[in-house]
């Protein structure tokens, strides 16, 4: 019974702290955050295990921990609310061209980071070039160029 | 899906998403006062100053328990009582109440006693002395979780105190 308590707390546990960090925590895999995300997932593993390192429990764990998943997804499918609450929802970063600076300071992202974006997934090379970018709910940014670009791509 | 400038299809609920920035500025802070509640020891594990490490009792009167206000359950923990010589017997006796066997699991209890035994009300050490002060400390591991009170007694004198054990 412990097991499925302790998993299910640390399920909720994780879920509201890393909901409350923000999308990008964690998100930028750079050489730190891979650290954290290894340092984070050991100290909940002792909380996980305790000191009961036999198979059943590891079992009773990993199945608690599926379930929780499972229903949640159910959950967020039927209620549609609790899914954006629980996930988040996209946001415009980048409106018809022009940079929304609010949004931006309160998601934490900078210029360097849409750019980047736009460099990996358009092959961009100035922010003019973008029409829209979106912080989506995993925290990826996603870049749509604007129109004549994507013409000028075609034609290359 | 909403339209975004009538050509974007996106799910975005601004209202939403600053509501939820305005509790993650709280969130942050809660943070930040839980990390400054574990510095001063509040949730277990030492702090600074030692401010949860606590004594109750009298030394003069000869009956004083160290113990820690926190502790954490499957950590270690200890506790040092302060006792005087019985005066009538050779053999010192310290009872403690039930919850102390039941909630902790006793690793070592330095020094030996000579006679350990329970009974209805808990359970009794009993140590020979050298006919002065002595000390003795209980090394522990919790086993239960809440809070916890636990008394301790001697032939003359009595102290209550009370622990609490996180998960």
């Amino acid at each position: 019974m412990e097991t499925v308590i302790r998993g299910l707390v640390l399920y909720v546990f994780l879920m509201i702290i890393f909901r409350i960090s923000g999308k990008r925590t964690l998100y930028e895999a750079t050489v730190f955050d891979f650290v954290l995300l290894l340092i984070i997932a050991e100290t909940a593993e002792q909380a996980l295990v305790g000191e009961d390192h036999s198979m059943m429990n590891s079992f009773v764990l990993i199945i608690t921990l599926l379930l929780a998943d499972i229903s949640l997804s159910l959950l967020k499918q039927k209620y549609n609310y609790f899914g954006k609450v629980l996930d988040g929802v996209p946001v415009i970063l980048l409106d018809d061209g022009k940079v929304l600076h609010e949004q931006l300071k309160k998601v934490r992202v900078d210029e360097a980071d849409i750019m980047e974006s736009a460099r990996a997934l358009r092959g961009l090379e100035r922010l003019d070039q973008i029409k829209y970018a979106i912080l989506e709910k995993d925290g990826k940014i996603t870049i749509i160029p604007k129109d004549q670009e994507q013409k000028e791509i075609e034609k290359v | 899906m909403k339209k975004h400038r009538g050509e974007l299809e996106i799910d975005e609920d601004i209202q939403l998403e600053s509501n939820s920035w305005k509790i993650q500025r709280v969130a942050w802070v809660i943070m930040a006062l839980v990390i400054i509640a574990a510095l001063l020891g509040f949730t277990g594990d030492g702090g600074i100053g030692n401010l949860q490490s606590l004594k109750a009792g009298d030394s003069s009167e000869l009956l004083e328990v160290e113990y820690e206000r926190f502790l954490r359950r499957s950590a270690p923990a200890e506790i040092k009582v302060k006792l005087a010589p019985s005066t009538s017997n050779s053999l010192t006796d310290l009872h403690l109440s039930k919850d102390f066997y039941e909630k902790f699991q006793i690793d070592k209890v330095v020094p030996e006693p000579s006679e350990v035994y329970t009974h209805e009300q808990g359970i009794t050490y009993s140590f020979t002395t050298a006919n002065q002060p002595f000390s003795v400390t209980f090394y522990l591991t919790p086993k239960g979780m809440g809070s916890l009170p636990l008394h301790f007694s001697t032939d003359k004198k009595k102290v209550a105190i009370t622990q609490f054990i996180y998960p």
